[in-house]
């Protein structure tokens, strides 16, 4: 008999442990009844980030639970692709952390499909708006705001002062317009047999050194397009304006600087390791870049400087802003709602705290007045002029971030690669671009 | 057995009331049970989930609503999906017999009695536990259009540079082309087992009829080793089928999932298709819709290899 109890016995254990695996995985908000003690409030805190930021973030986590006895948080990280896909599936589960950081462009992304909270009333009431940059960037049509900046991304042209000295071409300025710009790149590309785009022999199918590194929309075609005047949507952010006269004008620009191998066109990139390698790497004279960017370049040694992105033909400019954000789960209970605020005012309020994340580089603070300090402007890390950085906020506007960006995005930069590599007439690859993102707008927003 | 015991019970009328389930099989079922019990947790309720989602709009983030056929009908009309699918098979139509031949060329190379032979073995391999990411970084270093060996190499044969990977012409061949070198090693050691299976006395008794070498491949390992023939294909289809990982890695998925998919969607396959649209694009129902495709075009295509095998393949 006891020869038969054994595997039954053994059967069951490994179900159980089995059953237990399947069903443990941690649930914050599973244990929510903290009525027992003296209103401890436990919050889950989920953020992208990697290496140096992460352990910041914990430092700063720290020091508010101390500011804040009563609440507890806990937290969840992972690289920025795996954050993401996780926290949809999360949402899915109504596992999602309380509080979360959500890059800029994918805020709408989550409002406009009731995931996250509107928080306007706690923005009006607890933060005085002239304080920040990019609270703007997380408003709707409607007015309702949706996250609390947490680090500004912001464009920018960077040059490498080195390769303009070596070409003796001066160093951009203010007053550029992308022709002045493609003028000074004409004179910085180099052939493979070291020859400039206006020499005999020069082969434009064999770059070593391009003028300007160009790619996606942050980086890329959206700045152009906007000053030039054109765009991708209108100001409801449901109907493409793709197919203008002034989309057309730039594309024109684009595409010319690419066949004369001035500008990297979508082929090129591909024979570096990444696009983002281009530039620091010392194969493009210039590059449009946010200002995350300085990290790798100073990395790298290089010895670069910014200033503002050129003008479009009738001096408009345009600078495109990324508004990284914290935003609040919309299933989360009050109470954690509440505390998860906290977490996002100390976070916005704190000087200090803006300044330490600041130290990190990776973003302009969201505080005018740290942007504004020697902690920023005059950290002794290059680029020099991080002024032009704050002066772009004039003219700074969203990437037309809606609910359905990335997938419209994705739409455009297909027809667009084949204007760029002429595999298309202009007209047409915008004609095409501008039913395809219409329908998209048109599939989500009339159902 | 299990046949057997049908026929049983319907022709013969039992005289007791039978157990539903007998002791023993009480106690199979039990020690099946952790099998059992994460085979319906895990794949049977998913399956059926996604068959549900497949008719709905479901974008993860909010409940799911039905709209019947709406998904298949999008899918049906649209190109994309067209083309990646013509895609999904152009890879599986290169890749499944290359792969299928050069690697039983190879496995009967390393059955013969050489020098260093578990070296060479082991050469083989190494690619097969390699991670995408680095066969990314050796394929890069080759066919790199800048900077790759591949091209340096034609422009010293003063032959034209190639695009590679970024010509839409190149991409699939030059995809299969590193998929059959990295898979290459594990259909190897199937065949290796495959042909030791051979019986020995066949091959001596055709020596002693003075059969020569190819004669023998033919007339004895091949019809022998057919049942491996047939496992290795129905395998290698599968997994074609599902290719991402490579095609994502490789055609600048990790970087931006709107590049996956190589030049002008190029080498969007179904599996980066369905991807895309579930996960970039929140369009799960669709992608749901995708999933269900797949299934049954890799269904019939199961079906189709089954009703073949019995043309060519010769159990003992």
């Amino acid at each position: 008999m006891k020869k038969k109890l054994l595997p039954a016995f053994l059967s069951f254990v490994f179900i159980l442990s089995l059953l237990l695996a399947g069903c443990s995985g941690d649930s914050p908000t599973g244990n929510d009844t903290e009525n027992s003690d003296s209103e401890q409030v436990t919050i889950n805190l989920g953020y992208y980030s990697g290496g140096k930021s992460d352990e910041k973030m914990q430092e700063l986590i720290n020091r508010f639970m101390e500011q804040h006895p009563n609440i507890k948080i806990t937290t969840q990280s992972s690289p920025y692709g795996q954050f993401f896909q996780k926290l949809d599936t999360q949402i899915a589960a109504d596992e999602a952390p309380d509080v979360w950081l959500s890059d800029g462009v994918l805020v709408m992304k989550y409002a406009e499909r009731g995931a996250i909270k509107d928080l306007t009333e706690w923005i009006n009431r607890d933060l005085n708006k002239e304080d920040y940059y990019g609270l703007d960037s997380n408003q709707d049509t409607d007015g309702k705001y949706w996250g609390v900046p947490q680090g500004i991304q912001i464009g920018a042209l960077y040059y490498n002062k080195e390769l303009f000295d070596k070409a003796g071409v001066e160093y951009p300025s203010e007053d550029w317009t992308w022709e002045d710009l493609k003028e000074a790149a004409a004179k910085l590309t180099l052939d493979a047999s070291d020859k400039k785009p206006n020499e005999d022999g020069f082969n434009s199918e064999n770059i070593k050194q391009f003028g300007l590194t160009f790619f996606s929309i942050t980086e890329g075609w959206f700045s152009v397009l906007k000053s030039y005047g054109g765009g991708i949507l209108d100001e409801s952010l449901n109907n493409s304006v793709i197919n203008s006269e002034e989309n057309k004008q730039a594309f024109e620009w684009m595409v010319d600087g690419m066949s004369k191998g001035i500008i990297t066109d979508p082929a090129d990139l591909n024979s570096f390791q990444s696009p983002m390698a281009v530039f620091p790497s010392g194969s493009a004279a210039m590059r449009i870049g946010i200002y995350a960017r300085v990290l790798a370049a100073n990395e790298a040694g290089l010895n670069y400087d910014v200033t503002v992105l050129p003008k479009g033909p009738d001096g408009e400019r345009f600078s495109p802003v990324i508004t990284n954000s914290w935003v609040i789960n919309n299933s989360t209970s009050d109470k954690k709602a509440e505390a998860a605020w906290e977490w996002v005012k100390f976070w916005a309020t704190e000087d200090e705290v803006q300044k330490e994340w600041a130290a990190l580089g990776e973003a302009v603070p969201v505080k005018k007045s740290v942007a504004q300090s020697d902690t920023f402007l005059n950290s002794t890390d290059k680029p020099e002029n991080k002024q032009a950085f704050l002066e772009s906020f004039d003219f700074a506007g969203s990437l037309d971030t809606n609910a359905v960006w990335s997938e419209w995005v994705a739409k455009f930069n297909e027809h667009a690669r084949r204007a760029f590599l002429e595999e298309q007439p202009i007209e047409e690859a915008l004609e095409n671009a501008d039913k395809d993102v219409q329908k998209i707008l048109t599939d989500f927003y009339n159902e | 057995m299990q046949t057997n015991r049908k026929n049983s019970a319907t022709t013969i009328i039992p005289a007791k009331k039978r157990k539903l389930i007998s002791y023993e099989g009480k106690w199979g079922l039990l020690l099946v049970s952790p099998y059992l019990i994460q085979f319906i947790m895990f794949v049977i309720a998913p399956l059926i989930a996604s068959l549900y989602f497949s008719f709905s709009q479901y974008d993860m983030l909010n409940a799911p609503q039905w709209i019947g056929l709406e998904n298949y009908e999008k899918l049906f009309n649209e190109p994309l999906f067209y083309k990646s699918l013509w895609n999904t098979l152009y890879f599986a139509i290169l890749f499944v017999p290359a792969q299928a031949f050069l690697a039983l060329l190879l496995a009967v190379a390393l059955n013969q009695k050489i020098k260093a032979l578990k070296l060479y073995r082991m050469a083989h391999f190494i690619p097969v536990i390699s991670s995408w990411t680095v066969v990314m970084y050796v394929v890069d270093a080759i066919f790199n259009p800048r900077f790759g060996l591949a091209n340096s190499f034609l422009i010293k044969l003063e032959l034209e540079p190639q695009k590679w990977l970024n010509d839409e012409q190149q991409v699939i061949p030059l995809l299969v082309l590193v998929a059959v070198w990295k898979g290459i090693g594990y259909i190897m050691i199937i065949y290796l087992s495959g042909l030791q299976n051979v019986p020995n006395e066949l091959y001596e008794a055709a020596e002693m009829d003075g059969a020569s070498s190819i004669k023998k491949f033919k007339s004895i390992t091949l019809p022998s080793i057919s049942p491996t023939t047939f496992l290795v294909i129905v395998l290698s289809t599968i997994t074609t089928f599902q290719a991402f990982e490579q095609i994502y890695v490789m055609t600048g998925g990790a970087a931006d999932i709107s590049a996956a998919g190589g030049p002008n969607n190029a080498s969007l396959v179904l599996m980066l298709y369905l991807y895309r649209e579930g996960f970039s694009f929140l369009h799960m129902g669709y992608a749901s819709a995708i999933a269900w495709i797949l299934f049954i075009i890799l269904f019939i295509l199961t079906l189709l290899q089954l009703w073949g095998q019995k043309r060519w393949v010769h159990y003992h």
